[in-house]
């Protein structure tokens, strides 16, 4: 969408508002501030201001009709932090018109919104309806022109440009009260075929997924839900003799299980095959599908809560890269806070094992991947004031090709805030750190949160 | 004449087509838009009140949105198909606070006053990334690979 379009539809939707009965409005100001010293490079002071801005405004003329509009704008007060070199930006994260039915938990949406209904998790500009059917059935559709920013390769542009016209996907779904769900979706992004544009494509952008999800909630203790992804895109003939691709982009499993009232176990199972899964990727140059890698991986926790307010949660996974080998990853934190929340505080520390992973780093085949992480941290709250201090440590193999000769990397965070009124707080951090680009940093951070409105629904 | 014969053909089709599905769509009323009560400080556990309830809509028991800490990791089981549940209390905004598709800061930067929140990239993630790509490339995508690439695109060329 063009910047100019996009400030007409804000300033359309914000001025929607005024019919609003329940208008709440959320922001967030913050202004940070550090220095960067790097090696081969000039000085640098950056001071990035940035706002938040939300609304939600409910009983638009009638109790079912609302607005929501999210987004954020920022700007550097001296030398650019963007990576491309810009000094502003901004973005409307969402902005659309909701109307909820009084029946069938339908709904219609109209405008830039996220949708996840399908096989995707995507940002669309149009439209999306969802209703609950008869029989325990649930229908859901959305269409609209896919939101994007940019490609990677300017070569491929036009055509990538050309070929995301029309984003749209469906789900239809079985549920059954205290049993679970079943349910299949289809999405397309895209609706021209690479070898029908004008100068016919080499590659093909346009995505075609077929999922397939479940749930089994058969009691509260209990809950099994995944989804198995397939990619249905026709793609070119394979060369003789390679392997054959799978069709299955993904699949995805976890399992709940509640022991007590205080103990909760899950598991996970997870496979995806990258030819399947990057298909009609806008960053072919990192998600690569011009290979038949594959990543499979399972694990699980365990969390126990204690009644006296301490949290302890155990943690592993083991993953499997097919061109790069098998990497474990374990830990534990402990969690505590005190009955009123006045106190809150935590520990942690993580492990990732690499030792059979392959082509990292040739001379040092096993070291690279391997590291570390201990966490501390605590929060405190004393009538409107709060204070919180928040330290990471990561821990590296000596010689990791990553970090230019550092082993160990830091950061600790400091905060004071002050609870002015119910919604208003302001606060300002200090954090020191050391990291593979600046081995001393201090940043400052001012923040100022607030709210107006009479909406009673909110956030954290 | 036959284009006049096809045209009424198709319209009896549609508007059939249109009462059916309105036949379809069931009778039960919607779930609440909010939340009948003040909810109390800290994470709400549904099933403390509704202790044998379904959901309405969702067609699963209230203990399934116990806020516990294992919910808040894996929620988007609920919100992707529930989110009329999320929205009794949660207003949208709420999302974005962590998935706005392309946002100017990390969330652990953003809440840098609330260590007790699960934001994930904590630390010097610049650094660590390079190793968690090459652990599972397709977890980066599942949030970043479809869209918001701009900051990938700044080295990966």
């Amino acid at each position: 969408m063009k910047p100019r379009t996009q400030v007409v539809l804000l300033a359309t939707l914000m001025s929607a508002t005024a019919w609003g009965q329940e208008v709440s409005l959320y922001g967030t100001t913050m202004a940070q501030m550090w220095k960067q010293e790097t090696p081969g490079f000039d000085k640098a002071t950056f001071t990035p201001a940035t706002q938040y801005l939300g609304i939600d405004a409910t009983k638009l003329g009638t109790d079912n009709l609302s607005l929501h509009l999210f987004g954020w704008g920022r700007t550097d007060l001296s030398d650019a932090s963007n990576f491309d070199g810009s000094k502003s930006g901004g973005y409307l994260n969402y902005g659309y018109l909701q109307y909820r039915f009084d029946q069938a938990n339908a709904e219609i949406k109209a405008g830039r919104f996220t949708t996840s209904q399908a096989t995707g998790f995507e940002q669309v500009d149009g439209v999306s309806v969802r209703t609950d059917l008869r029989g325990g059935f649930t229908v859901s559709a959305f269409g609209g022109k896919p939101v994007y920013f940019k490609t990677v390769d300017p070569r491929n542009q036009s055509d990538y440009e050309y070929q995301r016209d029309f984003i749209f996907g469906t789900r239809f779904a079985w549920r059954m009260p205290k049993v679970g769900e079943i349910g299949v979706s289809y999405l397309q992004d895209g609706t021209e075929a690479a070898k029908d544009l004008d100068i016919p494509s080499p590659i093909d952008y346009t995505r075609k997924q077929l999922g397939v999800d479940i749930r089994i909630t058969p009691a509260s203790v209990f809950d099994l839900r995944g989804r198995t992804v397939f990619d249905v895109a026709s793609h070119p003939d394979q060369a003789p003799g390679t392997r054959d691709r799978s069709r299955i982009a993904e699949h995805d499993y976890t399992a709940t299980v509640k022991v007590g009232s205080q103990v909760t176990v899950t598991g996970n199972y997870a496979e995806r095959n990258f030819y399947a899964f990057f298909a009609g990727t806008n960053l072919p140059s990192l998600f690569r599908q011009d290979d038949n890698d594959m990543f499979r991986g399972f694990g699980g926790s365990i969390t126990w809560n204690a009644p006296t307010g301490v949290q302890l949660v155990a943690d592993y996974r083991h993953m499997h890269r097919e061109t790069v080998g098998d990497v474990n990853r374990g830990g534990g934190e402990i969690r505590w806070s005190s009955s009123e929340r006045t106190f809150l505080g935590g520990v942690g520390a993580h492990w990732v094992n690499a030792a059979n992973t392959l082509f990292v780093d040739p001379a040092r085949p096993y070291r690279s991947l391997s590291h570390k992480e201990a966490r501390i941290w605590g929060m405190v709250t004393r009538g409107k004031l709060t204070a919180s201090l928040d330290g990471i440590l990561q821990r590296y193999d000596r010689d990791n090709p990553y970090l230019v000769g550092i082993k160990n990397i830091y950061e600790v965070v400091g905060s004071l805030g002050y609870q002015a009124t119910t919604n208003v707080k302001v606060s300002g951090d200090v954090s020191y750190g050391s990291t593979a680009v600046a081995k001393h940093e201090t940043r400052g951070l001012l923040r100022a949160e607030y709210r107006f409105g009479f909406a009673r629904k909110g956030g954290r | 004449m036959a284009r006049n014969s096809i045209f009424k053909i198709v319209g009896v089709v549609l508007g059939l087509g249109f009462l059916m599905a309105c036949s379809l769509i069931s009778p039960e009323t919607s779930f609440a838009a909010t939340h009948p009560q003040e909810l109390g400080a800290g994470r709400p556990i549904c099933s403390e009140c509704h202790s044998n309830d379904v959901a309405k809509g969702a067609q699963k028991p209230y203990a399934s949105f116990d806020h516990t800490p294992t919910f808040v990791k894996d929620h988007r089981f609920q919100a992707n198909q529930d989110s009329n549940t999320c929205a009794s209390c949660h207003a949208q905004s709420f999302c974005a606070d962590c998935h706005g598709a392309k946002v100017p800061m990390k969330p652990s930067t953003r809440f840098s006053d609330r260590p007790d929140l699960q934001s994930p990239h904590r630390g010097d993630f610049m650094t660590l990334h390079r190793m968690e790509g090459k652990m599972d490339p397709s977890s980066c995508y599942a949030c970043h690979g479809r869209a918001n690439n701009e900051k990938c695109a700044a080295c990966h060329r």
